[in-house]
């Protein structure tokens, strides 16, 4: 199972994932062609954060069973069975957003999809990049990602990463096979200077 | 939001009551502040909030992975510490720039003064005219005040290119002081050319050694600190007189519910001092009572209020964020700037109300301002017009939107070196054995800004009440001292709120625990007040049981100031984070290595509490290591 896995420990809220998303749906799918279009593409990966220095970049999980699947009344929502994608058929979508009720993370928007020169707005979600996908490539967001918040790969990869880098931290005579570098000091009491302005008054 | 959630919101903004009332109305009202755009804006980048941002060329822009990924060298190949370094340089240049160049002006309008072609200028303070221009080994005897103020300008403007390869002012520092530039090859060769060089370096393939470019920002905040500001601190004394302790008004309740109020914002007073000026004239005055006003109240902001407070005891309405708050009483007829720290929204904000934004330099131009260029040949006519045009909006004011809170707080001000000096009878001996004695344990400078990363003047007033409370006197500049002023510390009456030390020395003078020393390039004041300190003790201001600390800065001019202040010997403390945390190496330096060389360092600690355990630390150091 592929995903796009998020550490959120080294996210820094630049959103360069959003810009990438959103050019990545446009229709001419350059910075500066984007921002000119008329039917707006917007970002499907949502960089939300507290206090300005708890950042977490949502964006759809491809659950599997997926709730706003199940849920939905029209049968738009379908999956990918080749990437695992939970795909929309816009034009089916009537846009009750009984699919963004059920959706656990709350990551889905509505907008108006410029390829079909739509007056209404329907589930607007994450594609996973799906055209990349099938072309070889990685997620525009995960490959917009200078910090690793956002890595596509094998999920139980991923996961065992974030795992190693956890037993790391945990042990105090790490090996120089740690694949993942913990955060540096620098960071940390960068980090631990905001939370402290965070939490003042 | 429900009325408790409106009140909620405007305690967690701002400490002062009366900034409080009006937040509450701009929530009301929906008047966009800038607490408002600062949550619009979140999050924000973390790579530029850690420096490993780099914006300089066309291959750009690189971003470095603070997580030490493989993104860790730019295009160009600039490793992390040189572009946190380079954005550093940078930054303060910006700051140093913005300082000197406002110097220039007021060295410039001297010049004119002098000429003859100032409209309205004169000199004030000849004492100090000539004691500047003994500096300059410029000849006094027997010759008119203009021919005197004419070299002496013309001087001082030539420190801005000198190729003497030093700045005269700067001779001001300690023996000590200056032997510690010498060495470390950071001696200030000029005003313009640190700030040329520092642009220079910064283009890409030039300086990639960050010590090297941390060396150069020191020069180069250095030339601010002993250059340029005081050049504009000491030819402001000199065209408008130095100041002397007055007693004044501040906070939001200064304006008037009756008269025209004419908001004074920014922070060169050359024009703000002519409207003052202006304002007296009787058929100004008829004017508004014509429109029905009772008169004209001027009121200043930000450094511009500062150096009117300091010199005309004219009332203050508020800091850096309350210019927006003034307009939001529903009761400015004019708010009048000339540059820094104006919000560029400021005529949305006016848009709100019958406010008239006027811009008056060539240099800060905003769009939907109405514009009155600022000359010196024709200051008194611009001022009046602008006068003018204020009185005619009066009509305009519905009273039905103003709101103006009660109760001013009252200041004491003008405490320029000159007067501190003078007060304790000509010499810093009384100073010096309180400090000896230990009634006080040393003096500490709170400088800066607001910054919405915190609660406006939380940091300032809080800093100060701990560190009077541990005997420690404070002097203060900028918005700092305006917080201060609000929270009721610059009366002789808060030395009750000091130790039992530091308040019997300001009952015997009569002053406050908390003095206002001036504007942001007045924190240059604060500098000849610490040289001449040392070179009475015999040693440099490094060795001075001081420190100096910016709880709320967000100015490039603040990284400027407080890097003349460590560069001086001053260990200073930040509140807010600088845009350095992605370079350990840099952090080190700034934090630790400079230590090495000036004796002094940075530190970065928000809690205000915290910082005054940090000052009083060094303060404890410094005593000790002079035996005291
Ligand atoms: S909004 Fe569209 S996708 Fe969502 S449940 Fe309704 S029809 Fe299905
Ligand atoms: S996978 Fe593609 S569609 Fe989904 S959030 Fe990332 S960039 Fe956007
Ligand atoms: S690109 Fe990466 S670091 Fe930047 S906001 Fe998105 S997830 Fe966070
Ligand atoms: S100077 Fe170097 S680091 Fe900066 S934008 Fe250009 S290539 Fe990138």
């Amino acid at each position: 199972m592929k995903t796009v896995f998020v550490r959120q420990e080294r996210c820094v809220g630049c959103r360069h994932c959003e810009v990438a998303c959103a050019i990545e749906h446009s229709k001419g799918k350059g910075l500066l062609s984007t921002i000119q279009e008329e039917t707006k593409s917007y970002p499907r990966i949502f960089v939300e954060v507290i206090d300005n220095y708890l950042k977490f970049p949502n964006r759809c999980r491809h659950c599997d069973p997926a709730p706003c699947m199940q849920v939905c009344p029209t049968g738009s929502l379908y999956r990918d069975e080749q990437t695992g994608s939970v795909l929309i058929d816009y034009l089916k979508c009537i846009g009750c957003a009984v699919c963004a009720m059920a959706c656990p993370f709350g990551i889905i928007q509505f907008q108006k999809i410029q390829k079909y020169e739509m007056n209404r707005e329907v589930n607007a979600k994450c594609d996973n990049c799906i055209g990349r996908l099938e072309e070889g490539r990685i997620p525009a967001c995960a490959e917009a990602c200078k910090t690793s918040a956002l890595e596509f790969g094998e999920a139980n990869d991923l996961i065992r990463i974030a795992r190693t880098d956890f037993t790391s931290r945990m042990i105090t005579s790490r090996g120089s096979e740690t694949e993942v570098p913990v955060i540096p000091e620098n960071i940390r009491a960068f980090q631990k200077v905001m939370e402290k302005l965070a939490s003042l008054s | 939001m429900t009325d408790q959630e409106i009140r909620a919101e405007a305690e967690r903004r701002a400490s002062d009551r009366t900034d409080q009332e009006i937040i509450r109305k701009t929530l009301d009202e929906g008047v966009q502040t800038v607490w408002d755009r600062f949550a619009l804006q979140q999050p924000q980048c973390g790579f530029g909030q850690l420096g490993v941002c780099c914006n300089n060329c066309a291959m750009g822009p690189c971003r470095i992975d603070p997580f030490g990924g493989k993104t860790s060298l730019g295009v160009c190949g600039a490793n992390v510490d040189t572009i946190v370094a380079r954005n550093l340089l940078d930054d303060l240049s910006v700051g140093a720039a913005a300082h000197s160049d406002h110097g220039r002006e007021v060295v410039q309008v001297l010049l004119e003064t002098a000429e003859g072609h100032g409209q309205g200028y004169q000199i004030k303070d000849v004492e100090k005219l000539h004691r500047l221009a003994t500096e300059y080994g410029i000849q006094t005897d027997g010759r008119a005040t203009n021919d005197i103020a004419k070299d002496l300008a013309l001087g001082i403007l030539e420190e801005y290119g000198t190729i003497k390869n030093r700045i005269q002012l700067a001779e001001r520092a300690p023996e000590q002081t200056k032997e510690i530039w010498r060495k470390t090859g950071i001696m200030p060769r000029s005003i313009d050319r640190e700030i040329v060089e520092a642009m220079h370096r910064i283009h890409m393939g030039v300086d990639a050694d960050y010590v090297n470019l941390l060396l150069h920002a020191m020069r180069t905040s250095l030339s601010d600190g002993w250059g340029g500001s005081m050049a504009a601190t000491e030819c402001s004394d000199i065209l408008f007189g130095t100041p002397t302790p007055l007693t004044s008004i501040t906070n939001l309740a200064t304006l008037s519910r009756e008269k025209v109020n004419i908001v004074l914002h920014g922070h060169n007073p050359l024009l703000s001092q002519m409207i003052v000026n202006v304002a007296e004239d009787p058929d100004l005055k008829r004017m508004a009572e014509e429109k029905g006003a009772k008169g004209i109240n001027l009121v200043g902001m930000c450094c511009t209020g500062n150096e009117l407070l300091m010199r005309s005891g004219i009332p203050l309405a508020g800091s850096f964020f309350d210019q927006e708050l003034a307009i939001a009483t529903g009761a400015v007829e004019a708010m009048v700037v000339d540059y820094q720290c104006i919000y560029h929204s400021i005529p949305l904000t006016a848009g709100c109300y019958h406010t008239k934004v006027f811009t008056t330099s060539t240099k800060g131009k905003i769009s939907g301002t109405i514009y009155k260029e600022f000359k010196p040949e024709n200051a008194r006519d611009t001022a009046h017009e602008i006068i003018k045009l204020a009185i005619e909006n009066f009509p305009n004011r519905n009273p039905d939107r103003v709101r103006i809170p009660e109760r001013p707080m009252k200041v004491m001000a003008g405490f320029s070196e000159e007067t501190i000096r003078k007060a304790l009878g000509g010499t810093y001996k009384p100073l010096i054995d309180a400090i000896v004695a230990g009634t006080i344990r040393g003096c500490v400078g709170i400088v800066g800004c607001n910054n919405p990363r915190i609660k406006q003047d939380y940091g300032h007033i809080t800093l100060a009440k701990e560190l009077i409370k541990r005997n420690i006197l404070v002097v203060e500049t900028g918005c700092s001292a305006i917080a201060c002023g609000k929270a009721g510390l610059l009366v002789p009456e808060a030395a009750d709120l000091a130790g039992e030390g530091l308040a019997s020395v300001c009952r015997l003078l009569g002053i406050p625990p908390v003095l206002h020393m001036g504007s942001c390039v007045d924190c240059s004041r604060i500098l000849v007040l610490a040289a001449n300190i040392a070179k009475e003790l015999g040693v440099g201001i490094g060795d001075l049981p001081i420190g100096g600390a910016a709880p709320e800065w967000y100015s490039q001019k603040a990284i400027s100031i407080g890097t003349y202040f460590v560069s001086s010997g001053v260990y200073t403390v930040l509140g807010i984070p600088p845009k350095i945390f992605g370079s350990s190496n840099v952090l080190n330096l700034l934090a630790d290595g400079v230590k090495g060389i000036t004796n002094s360092a940075f530190a970065v600690e928000p809690d205000p509490l915290k910082t005054a355990d940090l000052l009083e630390a060094e303060i404890n150091r410094k005593r000790k290591a002079l035996n005291i």
